[in-house]
C-alpha cells in the first residue's frame, strides 16, 4: 500500500468515526421514551443529562418539533432612521423577555430587515395566548380624570367636529354606499346579518379588521340610539349619561355602540381638537342589569403622571373584593414612588385613571397620599389574565405597535407524524437505492453503498455539530441527496467500465475512471449547489432546510464518491495481475 | 448487470421529432396556464390562511362546506388532506384588507389575516375554527397546523421567488459559459426553461398549488435537470479533442450514447428515492414529490433529446464543422 493511499485511509476512517461520535448524542436522544422524559420532570439531575443530550443532538425544525413561527411587522410610522432602529431593537429585547418569562424552551428572536422581528417558539401548547402575550403593547399609564364640569363643552365640540364633517372614515349620512361596501364585505369571508349591514360596512371602513367582529358573531345595531338626536348629535348621541352611579364619570356607552365611539375617539381629528384632554373607554362592560352592558368612558389628561417604565415590580394575586377575579399588584421605583406620593397627595378626592393600552383598567379616588408606590390594577381578570399582565408589565411596554404578518404554527402531533412519515421514505428510498445499485454493480457496489451510508452518517454529524435544524423539507433534501449521491458513483462505476472494455489493467482502468469522472462530477454538482446556494439565501423557516441538507448533502457525496470510494477500489484492486473485476 | 452496452440510438436524428414534441407540450402547458389563468398560487405568495385540521368522527367535504356557508362563509376552499379525517381549510386574505393596503394602510399591509390589536386578538383563522367547531358540534376538531400570511408578505414572497428563479437560471448560464462557451449556456438553459414550463404546465392542468415548497422543488428540478446536460457537454467536449475526424452531429450523437447508462441510472435511482417521498412522505409534502418525479422524468428526456440537439442544430445553421474545434475548446 502506498503512502498517498494511506493517508487518505487514516482521512477518511478519522472523517467517519468523527461523525459516528458526533451523532452519538442524537441516537440517545432518540433512545430516550417520552415516558423517560416525562419520570425526568421529578428529577433535576436527570434532566439537566436529558437536556444536555438534546443540546448535541440534531434539531428538530419547528415543523417537525411542533410550534411556532411569527413575523412581526413593528410599526415606524412617524420614525426617522435612527429612531426606528432603535424601536426594532428595543421591541426585540422585550419581545425576548416576555418570551422568556412565558417559559418557552430555546425560543429564537430575530430582526430581519428594518422592520421585521421574526419569532420561533418550539413546541408551543397555546399559541393563541403566545400571540396575544407578544402582540400586546403592554403600555401602562396613570393619567387624572377631568371633572365632570368639563365634559360638556368637550361633548359640543366632538358633536360639532363631526356634525357636516364625515364620521371617521366613514360617510354616515349617506348610508347607500354604506350598505354597499357592507355587501362587499359579504361577499368574502365576512356574515354580516342584513339589518346590521350598516353599521357592520361603517366599521369595515374605519378598521380593516371589521368584518372579523362579525364573524365573531357580535351584533351590531343603533340600538339605544334615538336617530333624530344622533343625527345632530352624531358624538354624544351614542352615549348614555347616568350620573351617581361611579363618581369617576357620568359617561357610559352601550357595549353596541363601542367600536364606533373608540373609531371617534382614536380619530386624529378628534386629538386635534380636544389638545390636553382624551376619551378613553373602560377595558370591561359594567352589567346594569336586565342584560344591559354600559362601559364607562373617562374624559382624562393626555399627559400621564406616571407610565409603566416606572414599575421595579407586577404580580397577580386574588382580588379580596372581588372574589373567583384576579388582580395585578405592582410597586414603583424611588422616582415613580415619589411622584405618585406628590400627585395623590396632592389631588385627595380626585379620580386616578389607570390604562392599559389606551383602555381603562380603573379609576379610582384618590383616598389620600400614597406614599408607598405601590397599588393594584384590577378588571375582570382571571388568574391566566392577571398573571399574563404582571408577566408584560414586568418585562416592559413595547414603544411602538407590532403586528402579525406571518404565521405558521404546526401542532406537536403532526410534527410527529411527519416526522415518522419523513424516516420512513428516507429509508424505503434508501433500501430501494441500496438493492438496486448491489444488483447492477456487485462487488463495486458495496463499495458505492458504504459510499452512500457513510454519506448521510457524515451529512448528519455535520447537521448536529453546526446546531442546523432539519425539517420535513430537510429530510426530503437527504433522500434527494441518496438518489443524487449515486450519481457520482454512477459516473466513476461507468467509466471504470469503459476502460476496462478498452483492454486495460484493471488498476489503469480505475485509476483513469477517477480521474476522467472527477472533472465531471465536480462540474455536474456545482449547478446544483447553485440551486442550493439560492435557495439558503431566498427560503425561509423549513425551506432552508432543504437547502441546507441538499447542498451539505452535495459536498458530502462529493467527499466520500472522489475520495473514500477510490481509498477502496485502489485498496481492493492494489495487487498486480489481477485480471477480473466485479462491477 | 448494464442496460446499455455500446448503445446506438440516434438522438440527433430524432431532433425534428423531438423538437415538435416538446414544442407542442410547451404550447400546450402555455395553453393550460392561460385557462387556468397561470398556475394557482397557494396563501405563501396571495397572502391568506390554510388551517389543517383532523376530524373525529370525520364528515364529508361537503358537510365542513355546507357547515362554514351556515356560518356566512364564502369564498373558502375545503379540500381532503392525505387521509379521510383530515382537511385542509384555505381561505385569501378578505377583499377589504386587500383594498386598505393597496391604498397605502401600512397596517392592513402588515397584517392580513391575523393581528393583535389592543387587548384583543382578531385572528381569521381562529374565528373561523371557532365557528366551524359550532357550525359541526360533536365533532372534535384538532388543529394540526395554520399558516397565515399576510398580503405584504406575500407579495414580497412572491418577488423573491420570481428573483431566485431567475438569478438561478442566469448564475447557471454564467457557470457555464466560463466552463465551456456561452453556446453550451443558451442551450441548457432552453432545456431548463422547457422542464420548468412543463411542470408548470402540469400543476396548472392537475390544478395543484404553487408555494414556497414547490418554488424549492422547482429549483431542484433546474439543478438536477442541469446535472444530467453537463455530463453530457462534458463528453461532448472530451470527443471534440479525441475524435477530430467526426462532424460535430457524430460526436455529439456519440456523447449521448456513451453517456446513456449513466442517465439512465441516475435518473433511475432520483425517480425511486422521489417516488418513495410520494407515496410515503405524507401529504405536507406530497406536492412537492410529485413536482420532483415529474421533473426528474422531463429533466432526463430534455437533456437528451433537447439540449444536445440544440447544439448541432445551431451549429448546423451557423457554423461550419472546420471551425468547431476552433471555437469548443
Amino acid at each position: 500500500m502506498n503512502r498517498s493511499l494511506q493517508i487518505r485511509a487514516g482521512l477518511t476512517a478519522v472523517i467517519l468515526l468523527f461523525s459516528l461520535y458526533g451523532l452519538l448524542p442524537t441516537f440517545k436522544a432518540l433512545s430516550i421514551s417520552s415516558a423517560d422524559r416525562e419520570a425526568a420532570k421529578e428529577n433535576p439531575e436527570r434532566m439537566a443529562e436529558i437536556s444536555d443530550i438534546d443540546a448535541a443532538a440534531i434539531k428538530r425544525g419547528l415543523d417537525l418539533k411542533g410550534g411556532m413561527y411569527l413575523v412581526l411587522e413593528v410599526d415606524q410610522e412617524g420614525m426617522n432612521t435612527s429612531e426606528a432602529e432603535d424601536a426594532l431593537l428595543r421591541v426585540k429585547e422585550i419581545l425576548y423577555n416576555r418570551v422568556d418569562k412565558f417559559g418557552v424552551s430555546e425560543p429564537e428572536i430575530t430582526t430581519f430587515g428594518s422592520s421585521r422581528i421574526v419569532v420561533k417558539l418550539p413546541g408551543l401548547q397555546d399559541p393563541e395566548r403566545a400571540k396575544a402575550l407578544l402582540g400586546q403593547t403592554a403600555r401602562l399609564e396613570f393619567r387624572m380624570v377631568r371633572p365632570d364640569t368639563e365634559i360638556q363643552p368637550v361633548l359640543e365640540k366632538l358633536d360639532r367636529l363631526y356634525l357636516g364633517a364625515a364620521v371617521p372614515e366613514q360617510d354616515v349620512e349617506d348610508s347607500a354606499p354604506v350598505e354597499d361596501s357592507a355587501a362587499a364585505a359579504n361577499d368574502d369571508v365576512a356574515s354580516a346579518e342584513g339589518d346590521s349591514a350598516a353599521v357592520a360596512g361603517a366599521d369595515t371602513a374605519a378598521n380593516p379588521f371589521g368584518e372579523l367582529d362579525d364573524m365573531m358573531g357580535s351584533d351590531e345595531s343603533l340600538a339605544g340610539a334615538d336617530e333624530a338626536y344622533l343625527k345632530d348629535h352624531p358624538f354624544s348621541g351614542l352615549l348614555v349619561v347616568q350620573p351617581g352611579i361611579l363618581g369617576s364619570t357620568p359617561l357610559f356607552v352601550q357595549e353596541d355602540n363601542v367600536d364606533r365611539v373608540q373609531a371617534m375617539i382614536e380619530d386624529p381629528r378628534t386629538a386635534r381638537k380636544l389638545r390636553n384632554v382624551e376619551f378613553q373607554l373602560e377595558m370591561e362592560p359594567m352589567d346594569f342589569g336586565q342584560g344591559q352592558m354600559l362601559r364607562p368612558l373617562y374624559l382624562i389628561d393626555i399627559k400621564p403622571i406616571l407610565t409603566g417604565d416606572q414599575l421595579t415590580d407586577a404580580l397577580s394575586s386574588a382580588n379580596n373584593e372581588r372574589p373567583g377575579l384576579w388582580q395585578v399588584n405592582f410597586s414603583l421605583n424611588n422616582r415613580g414612588a415619589r411622584t405618585f406620593a406628590k400627585v395623590t397627595g396632592e389631588n385627595v378626592g380626585r379620580f386616578l385613571a389607570i390604562s392599559l393600552d389606551g383602555r381603562i383598567s380603573s379609576a379610582p379616588v384618590i383616598q389620600g397620599k400614597i406614599p408607598s408606590g405601590s397599588g393594584s390594577i384590577s378588571g375582570n381578570f382571571t388568574n391566566a389574565e392577571a398573571s399574563d399582565l404582571a408577566l408584560l408589565l414586568r418585562a416592559g411596554a413595547l414603544p411602538t405597535d407590532v403586528y402579525i404578518a406571518e404565521e405558521r404554527t404546526v401542532g406537536p402531533s403532526l410534527g410527529s407524524d411527519s416526522i415518522r412519515m419523513g424516516i420512513n421514505a428516507a429509508i424505503y428510498g434508501s433500501l430501494m437505492v441500496i438493492i438496486f445499485i448491489l444488483v447492477y454493480y456487485r462487488m463495486s457496489g458495496v463499495v458505492t453503498v458504504i459510499a452512500l451510508v457513510s454519506n448521510i452518517i457524515i451529512l448528519m454529524a455535520v447537521l448536529a455539530q453546526f446546531d442546523l435544524v432539519l425539517t420535513l423539507p430537510g429530510i426530503a433534501g437527504i433522500i434527494l441527496t441518496v438518489g443524487m449521491a449515486v450519481d457520482a458513483n454512477v459516473l466513476i462505476n461507468e467509466r471504470i467500465r469503459e476502460e476496462l472494455r478498452k483492454d486495460k489493467t484493471i488498476r489503469a482502468s480505475v485509476q483513469s475512471g477517477y480521474a476522467n469522472a472527477t472533472r465531471t462530477i465536480i462540474d455536474a454538482n456545482v449547478t446544483t449547489l447553485i440551486a442550493g446556494g439560492i435557495l439558503l439565501w431566498f427560503g425561509t423557516g423549513p425551506i432552508k432546510g432543504f437547502a441546507v441538507t441538499l447542498s451539505i448533502g452535495i459536498l458530502t457525496s462529493m467527499f466520500t464518491a472522489l475520495v473514500m470510494t477510490r481509498v477502496i477500489m485502489e485498496f481492493m484492486t492494489r495487487k498486480q495481475g489481477r485480471k477480473k473485476m466485479s462491477i | 448487470m448494464e442496460f446499455f452496452r455500446d448503445p446506438k440510438i440516434n438522438f440527433v436524428g430524432a431532433m425534428k421529432v423531438a423538437f415538435t414534441l416538446s414544442a407542442i407540450l410547451v404550447i400546450v402547458s402555455a395553453a393550460t396556464m392561460l385557462i387556468h389563468k397561470g398556475p394557482r398560487l397557494s396563501i405563501d405568495f396571495t397572502g391568506g390562511s390554510v388551517l389543517q385540521v383532523k376530524m373525529d368522527p370525520a364528515p364529508t367535504v361537503g358537510e365542513i362546506r355546507t357547515a362554514l356557508e351556515g356560518q356566512g362563509y364564502q369564498g373558502v376552499q375545503v379540500t381532503e388532506f392525505g387521509s379521510a379525517d383530515e382537511f385542509l381549510i384555505t381561505f385569501p386574505t378578505p377583499d377589504e384588507v386587500l383594498a386598505a393596503a393597496e391604498e397605502g394602510d401600512e397596517k392592513a399591509g402588515n397584517t392580513g389575516v391575523s393581528t393583535v390589536s389592543g387587548e384583543k386578538t382578531l385572528d381569521a383563522a381562529q374565528i373561523l375554527l371557532s365557528d366551524l367547531r359550532v357550525g359541526l358540534s360533536g365533532t372534535e376538531i384538532e388543529l394540526r397546523r395554520e399558516e397565515s400570511v399576510g398580503p405584504k408578505i406575500g407579495g414580497e414572497l412572491r418577488t423573491a421567488a420570481i428573483n431566485s428563479v431567475v438569478a438561478a437560471l442566469f448564475l447557471i448560464v454564467l457557470y457555464i459559459t466560463v466552463r465551456f462557451v456561452f453556446r453550451y449556456g443558451v442551450a441548457a438553459i432552453m432545456a431548463l426553461v422547457h422542464d420548468v414550463t412543463l411542470t408548470l404546465g402540469i400543476f396548472s392542468l392537475l390544478e395543484f398549488e404553487i408555494s414556497l415548497q414547490i418554488i424549492a422543488a422547482f429549483l431542484t428540478i433546474i439543478g438536477y435537470s442541469l446535472n444530467d446536460t453537463i455530463v453530457v457537454f462534458d463528453r461532448i467536449r472530451e470527443n471534440m479533442k479525441l475524435r477530430r475526424k467526426e462532424s460535430y452531429r457524430e460526436v455529439i450523437n456519440r456523447s449521448i450514447n456513451e453517456c446513456l447508462s449513466r442517465t439512465m441510472l441516475t435518473s433511475l435511482t432520483t425517480f425511486f428515492v422521489a417516488a418513495t417521498l410520494y407515496f410515503l412522505g405524507g401529504p405536507v409534502i406530497h406536492d412537492f414529490a410529485f413536482a420532483l418525479c415529474f421533473g426528474v422524468i422531463v429533466g432526463t428526456y430534455s437533456s437528451m433529446f433537447i439540449a444536445s440537439p440544440i447544439l448541432v442544430w445551431w451549429s448546423e445553421r451557423r457554423l461550419s464543422d472546420k471551425k468547431r474545434t476552433a471555437t469548443d475548446m
